[in-house]
C-alpha cells in the first residue's frame, strides 16, 4: 500500500512534491486504468500519491486580455463549456472519452501522461499553447512542443507541476479537427489532427498543423509550415507534395490492436493535404 | 389484423433492473465467503514441467486437477476439455489451478509469486496450420468433425454450366460482449453441492458437476442468478467455471465465487468461430444458378466443445435462402491452439450467410446484372426442398417481406442515385434475406426431450417450473403472459422464479431460439389442460413433455430430411456513407422485416431485432478481435469495440404475421434471426459505395483504403 | 497506508479507514453493499458503474477513495426514491429499455445527468449523454426512445 497526500493548496502540494517523489493525480481516467489490478483491488500505484485534482488554484479557467488559462485540474466537461474555448480544442475534448470521463479527466493529466495520442495534444500544439510549470524554487513556462521526449517522457522535474495551460485566443480564418478514431464516440484515436490556416489577400498568411497518434510525440513542423507561408494560393497545389513527402518522414506509426502503420500514415497525409488544399477535416 | 397477444406488456424483470435491485452473481455475499483467482498458461501450446508455489498461509487454498473429485472433463459433445489443465497446456489463458482465500489482496499475491516452467511444443496456429497438421494435436487430422451432403447431380450441372464462378469468404471472431462478466458461486455443505451463477443453461451445468465429482443427482443444485446478457457465451463456458467453484467448494468448505474481470473474459471465454468458405456455382445461358458448391472451414480452437453442432447449422445455412437443384455442402471444423471457440447467437449461421449472400452479390456483380434482382429469382417458394432434401412445407411470406422492405427504404431508387454519386462521401445500399432453423438442429428436441410444469397455487396464481432463464432476451414476461392469458389470469398471477434443479423440470437449455417455440408451446398445452383441470384440487401440476411431430424426418447420419421443424425469416437494408478521406463507413438507416411467426410481444420481438441487428453490425465492422501466437490482441473494452449509442442506426423494423401450427398462439422463433443478414446487408452496402466487392468482415478502414486506393 | 476519508454517501456523512488507492467502486459494492453499481469492465469503458459525485456523472471504477475526501457520491440506491428516477423508470418500461439489466441503473443516471441540464434534448444529445454507458441488448434506439419520453412527461422534475 502507498502513502497518499492530499494537500490543501499548491503550495502545500509542492512542498510534499519537493521532499517526495510522487505521482500527481488529476482526474485519475488514465491512472487508474494503467494501475488496476482487479476487481476489490486497491490500483497498484508504484509511488506514493499525490492528489492534485481538488487545488483551487488548479481548477480555474479564465479568459483575460485574449488569452485563456486552463488549470492543468480543469475537467474535460468545463473546457467544452467555457465560451472562449476554441472550437478545434472544445471538439477534442468532447470526442475524449464519454460525459462520465469528461468530468473527471483533465488536460493536464493528458499532457503530463505523454500518449502519443493524447487528444489535447495536436489541438493546444497549434494554438501555441505555453505550460506552467511550478516548483518551490519558481516556475517557467515552456511551449508544448518542447514539453515532450518521448511516449510518456516530459521534462517535467520530479519537484514540479504542471499548473496551467495558457494560449492566445487564435484569429485564424480556417480551423480543422479531425479525430479519426476505433468508433464513433467513446473511442481512442487511430490518427488525430489539428490545424488553423490564415489567409490573406490570396496569400497563405499563416498555417499551423499537428497530428496526433502517428509518431512518439505530437508532430507539428514550423518549417514545414513556414515553405507553405507567404505562398500565392494557387501555388499551394504544386507545393504539397514535396511537403507531405517531408511530413511522411515525420510521421512515423505503429501497428498495434487498433489500428495499422501504413493507414495511420496514409490518413496523416491525406488530412493534411484536405485541409490545405480543400479546408475540410 | 394486428394478433392481440402481441400487444406489449410491461417487462416484468424491468423495476428490479433499473434500480439496481436484481441481484447478479457478483452481488451474491454469503457469509464466509472465499475469492478465487485462476492461474493461466501464457502461451499456446507446452508441457507443464514444473509450478513452483509460494507458501500458502493458513485460510488459503491452491486447488487444482488433483483435487478434482470424479472426471476432469467438461461433460459436452467430446469430453475432451478439462476443467483443469492437465500436463500439456492447449491455449493461451487455459486455467492450471486456482487460488482461493478470503482477502483478495493476498490472494492476488499468491497468484502473483506463483512460477510456472514449460517446456514449449509447436503450436497450431491458423486453420491453414492446422490443415497442414505436421504436428497434430487432435487426431491425425486435426479435424474435430467433417460433414458433406449432396442434392441433385451437382457434377452434371457443374459440367453444363455456361459459366463458373468461385469466391473466397472470411468472417473473424466475434465476441459476445455480454455486458455481466462471467461468474459463479459454489457451496458444499452435508453432501450436497450447490452452483448459483451466471448460465443459460442450468442442466448443461448440473450433469457437468455431476461427471466432475461423480456425486448423485440428488447431490447437485444449480441455481441461475439474474444473468447480465448471454447470446451463446454462457451456453457451454459456464459449466467449467461451475467447476472450477465447485471443487474449491468441496475443497475448503466453504462458499467460493469467481468472477472473471473483464479483460479475462475476454482473453479465455468461446468466440463465434472464424470462418474461411468457399464457393463455387454454375450459372446457365439464362444467368440462374444451377449448382453451387459450399465449403465452410472453421477455427474450433483447443477443445472439441460444440464445434460440431455449430458446423452442421452452417452447413444446413449454406444455401442461404435459395432453391438451387443441385447442392453439395462441406464444412470441416479444425483444431488449433487457440481458445476454444463456441456458441454465439446465430450458432454458425452469421458465417453462412455472410457467404452465400456475398457470394451472389459476387455472381450478380460478375455476370452484369443487379443483385437484388438475382437474388430474387433464386428464392425459395413453399414446397421446396432443402439443401438436406427436407421440405419447407409452411407458408413463405418472402416476396410480401420484400416488398415491403424495399418501399420502406426507398430502395430501388436509392440504388440508383448511389450508384452514381461522386466526391468525398459515397453512399451505399445493400439488402440480405435470411432465415433461422427454429430449436436445435436434426434430432437435438428428440435426445433433449424438455418437460415443462405448470403448477397451481392459492389464490388464483400458478407458477411456471421451467429450466430456461431470463437473461435479458424477455422469456420472464413473454412466457408468463403465454400462460396467463391461457389461464385468463393477470399476468403478475403468474410466477417463474430463475431456475433452480431442485426445483424445476429439464425443459432443455436457454438456447437455439427454442425457448417460446418449443418450451412456450410446451406451456401452451399444460396451460390449456390446466385451465380445463382448475377446479380439480388446490394443488395440481401438469407437466408436458417434447413430442417431435410425426411428420418431420431426420436422418443424422446421412443429414438427409428436415434440419429443423420451422424457420423464421428476415430481410434487412442497410444504407451507409464512407468517408473516401479516411474510409470510415456509417451506417445512415437499416429497415428491417421480420417473419416470426406470431410475436409473443411486439415490443420484446423489436428489442431482440434492434439488438441482434447492431450485433451484426459490429461483427461487420468494428469488432476486430485476431490473434498474435495464439493470444488475442484486444484485451479490453478500449480495444475491442462494440458499437456506441453514437455508432448505432436507427432501425425502422417491421413484423409480418405468419402463424405456426406447433407454436406458442403461432410463434416462432426470433432471438437469434436478426444477427444473420446485418453483415453481409453491411458489406453490400460498403461494395455498392465504393464499387469493390467484399470477401471479408470486419470491413476495416484499413483494409478498404488498401482495396480503393491504388 | 490506511487513512481516514469522509465524504458523503447518498445524503449521511460516512467515515472510513481505508487505503485511498481503493476503487470507489469497489468501497460502494463492498464496504455499502451497493449492489447497483455493477462493474462492466473496470476501465471507464461501459458505464455500469456509473454514479453521481457532487452532483456530476463518473465513473466510480476510475475514482480513487483519497480523491473524494469531503465530496457528495450519490448512487442509484438513493435515485430510486426520487421523483425523477419514477419518471425515468416507467420511460425505460414503456420503451422497452431494459433487457438485461445490467447497463440500466448506469443508463438511468446517464438519463438524468442529460435531463437535469438540458430538459428539451435532441435526439443527437441523447446519443451523446449515453455515449459512455454500453448496451449490448437493445441496439439504444428504446434507451433513446425511453429518455425521449422522460423528457416529454418529466417536465419541472428535474
Amino acid at each position: 500500500m502507498v502513502k497518499s497526500y492530499r494537500p490543501r493548496t499548491l503550495e502545500e502540494a509542492l512542498k510534499i512534491r519537493s521532499e517526495t517523489r510522487c505521482i500527481p493525480y488529476a482526474g485519475g481516467t488514465d491512472l487508474m486504468v494503467r494501475y488496476r489490478r482487479g476487481a476489490g483491488l486497491a490500483a497498484g500505484f508504484d509511488q506514493p500519491v499525490l492528489f492534485i485534482g481538488q487545488l483551487a488554484e488548479l481548477t480555474q479557467i479564465y479568459e483575460k486580455n485574449g488569452e485563456l488559462t486552463i488549470g492543468a485540474c480543469v475537467p474535460y466537461r468545463e473546457i467544452i463549456h467555457q465560451r472562449h474555448t476554441p472550437e478545434i480544442l472544445r471538439q477534442a475534448c468532447e470526442l475524449i472519452g464519454a460525459p462520465a470521463v469528461q468530468n473527471l479527466g483533465t488536460p493536464g493529466g493528458n499532457i503530463c501522461n505523454a500518449s502519443p495520442a493524447g487528444d489535447t495534444l495536436p489541438p493546444l500544439s497549434v494554438l501555441d499553447a505555453n505550460l506552467t510549470l511550478q516548483s518551490l524554487s519558481g516556475e517557467r513556462n515552456v511551449s508544448i512542443l518542447s514539453f515532450f521526449t518521448g511516449p510518456g517522457k516530459t521534462i517535467l522535474r520530479d519537484d514540479e507541476l504542471l499548473t496551467a495551460i495558457h494560449f492566445r485566443l487564435p484569429h485564424f480564418t480556417v480551423e480543422g479537427y479531425r479525430k479519426v478514431g476505433t468508433r464513433k464516440a467513446n473511442a481512442l484515436s487511430k490518427v488525430s489532427f489539428a490545424a488553423f490556416m490564415l489567409k490573406e489577400k490570396e496569400m497563405l498568411a499563416d498555417i499551423r498543423i499537428a497530428l496526433g497518434a502517428v509518431a512518439p510525440t505530437v508532430v507539428r513542423s514550423r518549417e514545414l509550415e513556414n515553405r507553405l507561408i507567404g505562398q500565392p494560393l494557387t501555388d499551394l497545389a504544386k507545393l504539397l507534395p514535396e511537403i507531405l513527402e517531408s511530413y511522411g518522414k515525420l510521421i512515423l506509426p505503429i501497428t498495434d490492436q487498433r489500428s495499422d502503420a501504413n493507414y495511420r500514415k496514409t490518413i496523416a497525409l491525406r488530412l493534411i493535404e484536405n485541409f490545405v488544399l480543400k479546408e475540410e477535416s | 389484423m394486428k394478433n392481440s397477444i402481441s400487444t406489449p406488456t410491461d417487462r416484468l424483470d424491468g423495476p428490479e433492473k433499473a434500480s439496481g435491485k436484481a441481484v447478479y452473481t457478483d452481488d451474491i455475499r454469503p457469509e464466509g465467503l472465499l475469492f478465487a483467482r485462476t492461474l493461466r498458461a501464457d502461451r499456446p501450446r507446452a508441457r507443464i514441467t514444473a509450478i513452483r508455489l509460494p507458501e500458502i498461509p493458513d485460510n488459503y487454498f491452491i486447488v487444482d486437477r488433483n483435487d478434482v473429485p470424479g472426471r476432469n472433463r467438461i461433460k459436452m459433445l467430446e469430453d475432451d476439455w478439462p476443467f483443469f489443465a492437465g500436463e500439456v497446456i492447449n491455449h493461451v489463458g487455459e486455467p492450471i489451478l486456482l487460488v482461493v482465500g478470503p482477502d483478495r489482496e493476498k490472494v492476488a499475491d499468491i497468484l502473483n509469486s506463483i512460477e510456472v516452467e514449460y517446456e514449449d511444443l509447436p503450436p497450431v496456429l491458423s486453420i491453414d496450420d492446422a490443415i497442414a497438421a505436421k504436428s497434430p494435436i487432435f487426431g491425425d487430422d486435426n479435424c474435430f468433425a467433417a460433414y458433406s451432403f449432396r442434392k441433385g447431380d451437382p457434377d452434371t450441372a457443374f459440367s453444363t454450366a455456361k459459366t463458373v464462378i468461385e469466391g473466397e469468404f472470411k468472417t473473424g471472431y466475434h465476441e459476445q460482449a455480454y455486458m455481466e462478466p462471467q461468474g459463479m458461486i459454489g457451496s458444499y455443505k452435508n453432501g450436497k453441492l450447490t452452483v448459483t451463477g451466471s448460465m443459460q443453461c442450468p442442466f448443461y451445468v448440473k450433469n457437468a458437476m455431476m461427471q466432475l465429482t461423480g456425486f448423485k443427482e440428488d447431490a447437485v443444485q444449480i441455481i441461475q442468478a439474474t444473468t447480465g446478457g448471454a447470446f451463446g457465451g454462457k451456453e457451454e463456458y459456464p459449466s467449467l467455471l461451475a467447476g472450477h467453484v465447485a471443487v474449491a467448494a468441496i475443497k475448503t468448505g466453504k462458499p467460493v465465487k469467481l468472477v472473471l474481470e473483464r479483460g479475462e473474459d475476454l482473453a479465455v471465454t468461446t468466440k463465434r468461430h472464424p470462418s474461411v468458405s468457399r464457393y463455387r456455382s454454375a450459372i446457365d445461358e439464362n444467368g440462374r444458378v444451377i449448382a453451387m458448391e459450399a465449403d465452410i472451414t472453421l477455427d474450433g480452437g483447443a477443445y472439441a466443445g460444440l464445434s460440431a453442432v455449430v458446423l452442421q447449422r452452417a452447413l444446413f445455412a449454406a444455401i442461404g435462402v435459395y432453391n438451387i437443384p443441385n447442392v453439395t455442402v462441406r464444412g470441416r471444423v479444425m483444431a488449433t491452439n487457440h481458445v476454444p471457440s463456441g456458441a454465439f447467437r446465430g450458432f454458425g449461421a452469421p458465417q453462412a450467410f455472410f457467404a452465400v449472400e456475398m457470394h451472389m452479390e459476387q455472381i450478380a456483380s460478375e455476370l452484369g446484372m443487379n443483385p437484388l434482382t438475382f437474388k430474387e429469382i433464386h428464392l425459395v417458394r413453399q414446397g421446396d426442398t432443402t439443401s438436406t432434401g427436407g421440405v419447407l412445407r409452411d407458408e413463405i411470406k418472402i416476396h410480401e417481406m420484400l416488398a415491403k422492405v424495399l418501399k420502406m427504404s426507398n430502395y430501388r431508387k436509392k440504388e440508383g442515385i448511389f450508384a452514381s454519386k461522386k466526391g468525398r462521401f459515397r453512399s451505399g445500399i445493400g439488402l440480405a434475406i435470411y432465415l433461422h432453423g427454429c430449436g436445435f438442429t436434426g434430432k437435438g428436441e428428440e435426445i433433449i426431450k424438455g418437460t415443462a410444469t405448470i403448477r397451481k397455487l392459492a389464490e388464483d396464481r400458478a407458477e411456471i417450473l421451467i429450466s430456461n432463464v431470463e437473461m435479458g432476451q424477455g422469456a420472464q414476461t413473454t412466457l408468463r403472459k403465454i400462460v396467463a392469458r391461457i389461464l385468463e389470469l393477470p399476468i403478475q398471477n403468474i410466477e417463474y422464479a430463475n431456475p433452480d434443479t431442485d426445483r424445476v423440470p429439464d425443459s432443455g437449455p436457454t438456447v437455439a431460439s427454442r425457448t417460446v417455440i418449443i418450451v412456450g408451446h410446451l406451456l401452451e398445452s399444460a396451460a390449456k389442460e390446466l385451465k380445463k383441470r382448475w377446479n380439480e384440487s388446490e394443488t395440481l401440476s401438469v407437466s408436458k413433455s417434447y413430442r417431435h411431430p410425426s411428420y418431420i424426418q431426420w436422418d443424422q447420419d446421412k443429414l438427409q430430411g428436415d434440419a429443423y421443424p420451422a424457420y423464421s425469416w428476415g430481410i434487412v437494408a442497410v444504407e451507409v456513407e464512407v468517408d473516401t478521406l479516411t474510409y470510415e463507413t456509417a451506417v445512415k438507416g437499416v429497415w428491417t422485416v421480420h417473419d416470426v411467426g406470431i410475436a409473443i410481444d411486439e415490443e420484446i420481438i423489436r428489442g431482440q431485432i434492434e439488438g441482434g441487428i447492431l450485433q451484426g453490425l459490429g461483427y461487420a465492422s468494428l469488432e476486430v478481435m485476431d490473434t498474435a501466437d495464439g493470444a488475442y490482441r484486444q484485451h479490453s473494452f478500449t480495444d475491442y469495440i462494440i458499437p456506441t449509442s453514437v455508432d448505432a442506426p436507427v432501425i425502422e423494423s417491421e413484423l409480418i404475421d405468419n402463424p405456426y401450427e406447433y407454436g406458442p398462439f403461432g410463434a416462432k422463433c426470433a432471438g437469434e434471426l436478426p444477427i444473420a443478414g446485418a453483415a453481409p446487408a453491411y458489406a453490400a452496402a460498403v461494395s455498392h459505395a465504393l464499387g469493390i466487392e467484399i470477401h471479408e468482415i470486419p470491413v476495416k478502414p484499413e483494409i478498404l483504403i488498401k482495396r480503393a486506393v491504388k | 497506508m490506511s487513512q481516514i476519508i469522509q465524504f458523503t454517501l447518498n445524503g449521511t456523512p460516512v467515515s472510513l479507514e481505508s487505503d485511498p488507492m481503493r476503487r470507489l467502486l469497489d468501497v460502494l459494492r463492498d464496504d455499502f453493499s451497493e449492489t447497483g453499481v455493477k462493474e462492466g469492465c473496470g476501465e471507464g469503458e461501459c458505464g455500469a458503474c456509473s454514479v453521481f459525485l457532487n452532483g456530476k456523472l463518473v465513473n466510480s471504477c476510475l475514482v480513487a477513495l483519497g480523491s473524494i475526501e469531503g465530496m457528495n457520491v450519490e448512487t442509484i440506491v438513493h435515485f430510486k426514491n426520487t421523483p425523477a428516477y419514477r419518471v425515468i423508470e416507467q420511460a425505460f418500461s414503456d420503451a422497452g429499455a431494459v433487457q438485461c439489466g445490467f447497463c440500466t441503473p448506469g443508463m438511468v443516471l446517464a438519463a438524468y445527468a442529460l435531463l437535469k441540464n438540458n430538459p428539451h434534448p435532441g435526439e443527437n444529445d441523447i446519443r451523446e449523454a449515453i455515449s459512455g454507458n454500453l448496451c449490448r441488448c437493445t441496439g439504444y434506439n428504446m434507451i433513446v426512445d425511453g429518455i425521449r419520453l422522460a423528457a416529454k412527461r418529466g417536465e419541472g422534475k428535474w
